[in-house]
């Protein structure tokens, strides 16, 4: 579908987002405690956090499910507490939880949810085939959902959210509880999306790999508050931790070699635990060839040599003090029980 | 309007996909018609009776004669000789027979010296229905006994003359209004509101809500598609329950009829629909749609009228069945289908059914929550 270029989905407007000093309270328990970013058009956004981190919540008042106790949010210059309407209609939105209906097949979950946006006939069929393609699910429309693996359900799920040719695309961990192939699928789509229609993107996730993949900027979120926002590299940056390159060795001295390395002036400090050395540098992989070297000159035998990058993962436990993967005990009703779907899924 | 028929369309298509649920609906007030057609109020059959006789005069052999002559024809009571008191009461208290008669030994005596003589009957009213028809048989064997002992009436006792208005209806014809309220119970009860908080309990809801549907759209979308679907079920079990029980309607009542039985249908289950999302508008768990939907079942059927008179009802159940809508359907249905009313004739039943629609279809859409 030609039509569904660059100015299809995309115009010009300072900020897709402006969150002020939002809050939301339920009960006793501050899910956002005075959040407040931009995100910029054509940008892809991530929001990176553990669970019960408050993303759900966030992104549930953006796209109108949810009131916020207090402080805004704009989408589209549109206040999304008042304005409701008018922000449902430029925004696409993943929901966390598959939301397909089962007993339909996938190309009616399509059509009956691009009528739900009035598109009139001749255009909802074009974008649903076109959609339905770029998501790699033509030859499957014509079965029920039910029938879907977990992966071609978010993808369909991807395709509908896209229906209404949004101006800002939302997704909540669009990666939750799929396999490691489905999930590069998904990668590659947004990918492919990012790069052929440039929309604006805000993504949720506690999976450090598909930050690092697919956004532009990352806030790193946790108990309700903003704790870090900047590009992945400035992120990086902001860790005084470098690269580390390990290296296991023996007939050498080690006095000679820690001398030998410290001489290095992209090496900040050389260490010895146990058997082996470690070594913070600021570039690990530019650096091993020579650090390898020099260890050879020394007369030492390498047995391993291991370069660890600093990753996102490093960035969130130098802002967090704690790994992303740590979750806490989820709270389950007394009188209701887990029968009752939890309905505020942070 | 894209919206609304996008929301009725969805219903309906999810809807053709469970054939099993459309059987079950078809099925359940039908068999309810046999069932409750042959459980009871049907005419009672085959009630044993134990009779111990110690007189041998002339009388107490006129007693046993009426007995023996109810024994035959219809069926209604089985007469058994016992041997002795004892035999009987103990058969009496086993359950073997519902009453036992004890005629002494001097009841034919005491009748013709004047003296003042006594039958005795023992009951198991722990069966009330069948003891007090018991009761009743034993009072005619006796009246008629003594009609035949004073040869001479004071007076002639006045006489009913009766004269049946309609056509002869028998007790499963008459449950077929009933039938008919209980299907559209039960399809306003599993389309409408039912299909909100199944898609609550799957977490679907979230993703309809993030468009541009309006609460107005939601709400009349799923009623219309409930409505269609309750009323092709309302006028199936209508066809099955009437060949069932041979109400052959459709040669009785005329065109005009028949719309006013279309209307009543449809408004009956705009009612039911609307009042079910007000109750149930908010609820997030299918489970208590099941226990909800067990309780109105029975607090809204049994006191329309469908099968007991509303005018018997105590005061307090008269003014409930006043307010239950089911009361004006089973009403109006059964004036349709009985004594071919059309919508003219039933017309206050479907203007308080039109109002009930209005007032509680609107109110649902108020108070449904577009928001999670």
């Amino acid at each position: 579908m030609r039509n569904m270029g660059r100015e299809g989905f995309r115009q010009p407007m300072a900020y897709a987002i402006e969150i002020q000093g939002l809050v939301k309270k339920f009960k006793d328990l501050s899910a956002l405690d005075g959040v407040s970013f931009s995100v910029e058009e054509g940008e892809f956004f991530g929001l990176l956090g553990p669970n019960g981190a408050g993303k759900t919540t966030l992104i549930r008042i953006i796209t109108t499910l949810i009131r916020p106790t207090s402080g805004r949010a704009v989408v589209m210059g549109m206040d999304c507490s008042r304005n409701c309407a008018g922000v449902r209609k430029k925004i696409g939105v993943v929901p966390q939880a598959l939301t397909s209906d089962l007993d339909l097949t996938g190309r009616e979950n399509m059509d009956i949810y691009a009528r739900f946006y009035d598109i009139p006939k001749k255009e909802r069929r074009e974008r649903i085939e076109y959609l339905l393609d770029m998501v790699g699910l033509r030859e499957r429309a014509a079965d029920l959902v039910a029938t879907y693996s977990g992966g071609m359900r978010r993808r369909l799920e991807l395709a509908r959210a896209l229906v209404n040719m949004p101006e800002l695309f939302i997704l909540d961990e669009p990666t939750l509880g799929l396999d490691p192939q489905s999930r590069r699928v998904v990668w590659e789509f947004l990918e492919k999306l990012m790069t052929e229609h440039k929309i604006t993107t805000l993504l949720t996730t506690h999976y450090m790999e598909e930050a690092e993949a697919l956004c532009d900027r990352v806030a790193i979120i946790d108990y309700g508050k903003i704790v870090a926002l900047d590009t992945i590299e400035g992120l990086k940056k902001a860790v005084p931790e470098k690269d580390v390159v390990e290296i296991e060795f023996s007939e050498a001295s080690e006095e000679l070699l820690i001398d030998s390395l410290k001489a290095m002036s992209s090496i900040t400090s050389v260490s010895i635990i146990g058997n082996a050395l470690r070594i913070s540098v600021e570039d690990g992989a530019g650096s091993i060839t020579e650090i390898l070297e020099r260890v050879k000159a020394e007369g030492g035998k390498v047995r391993k040599a291991v370069v660890k990058n600093l990753t996102l993962e490093d960035v969130f436990i130098h802002f967090t003090g704690r790994p992303i993967r740590e979750e806490e005990a989820k709270k389950v009703s007394f009188l209701l029980g887990a029968g009752i779907p939890r309905r505020w899924t942070r | 309007m894209t919206r609304f028929f996008a929301v009725v369309e969805r219903d309906l298509r999810k809807f053709v996909r469970n054939p099993v649920v459309m059987l079950m609906s078809i099925l359940m007030p039908v068999l309810y018609l046999v069932i409750l057609g042959n459980s009871f109020l049907g005419e009672l059959k085959n009630l044993p009776l134990a009779v111990v006789k110690h007189d041998s005069g002339e009388y107490g052999e006129r007693i046993l004669e009426r007995l023996h002559s109810m024994e035959g024809g219809p069926k209604r009571v089985i007469v058994y000789h016992a041997a002795n008191e004892g035999e009987a009461m103990e058969g009496l208290k086993k359950g073997v027979f519902a009453a036992t008669l004890i005629i002494p030994r001097n009841f034919s005596s005491d009748i013709a010296h004047g003296k003042t003589s006594e039958l005795g009957l023992f009951l198991d009213n722990s069966e009330p229905v069948a003891s007090e028809f018991l009761r009743a048989q034993a009072a005619l064997a006796l009246s008629a006994m003594r009609n035949d002992f004073i040869k001479i009436r004071e007076e002639k006792a006045p006489m009913l003359r009766e004269t049946e208005l309609y056509k002869k209806i028998d007790y499963d014809q008459s449950l077929i209004p009933g039938v008919i309220i209980m299907a559209i119970f039960l399809g306003a009860m599993t389309t409408g509101v039912f299909n909100v908080v199944m898609d609550r309990f799957m977490g679907i809801e979230e993703s309809y809500f993030l468009t541009p549907l309006t609460k107005m759209n939601i709400v009349t979308g799923l009623i219309v598609s409930g409505l269609f679907i309750t009323t092709i079920l309302a006028l199936v079990v209508l066809a099955i329950s009437s060949l069932i029980a041979g109400l052959y309607f459709w040669t009785t009542i005329s065109f005009g009829a028949f719309i006013a039985l279309l209307l009543v249908i449809a408004l009956s289950t705009l009612s039911l629909q609307g009042l079910m999302f007000v109750i149930l508008g908010r609820v997030d768990h299918p489970r208590i749609v099941g226990v909800l939907g067990g309780f109105l079942n029975v607090i809204l059927f049994f006191p329309s009228g469908a099968i007991y008179p509303v005018e018997s009802f105590p005061a307090w159940l008269k003014a409930f069945s006043r307010i239950n809508p089911e009361t004006y359907s089973v009403h109006a249905m059964r004036a349709i289908l009985f004594k071919g009313a059309d919508v003219y004739a039933v017309k206050q039943d479907l203007a308080l059914l039109f109002v009930t629609a209005v007032v509680l279809i609107s109110l649902a859409t108020v108070v449904f929550k577009r928001e999670l």
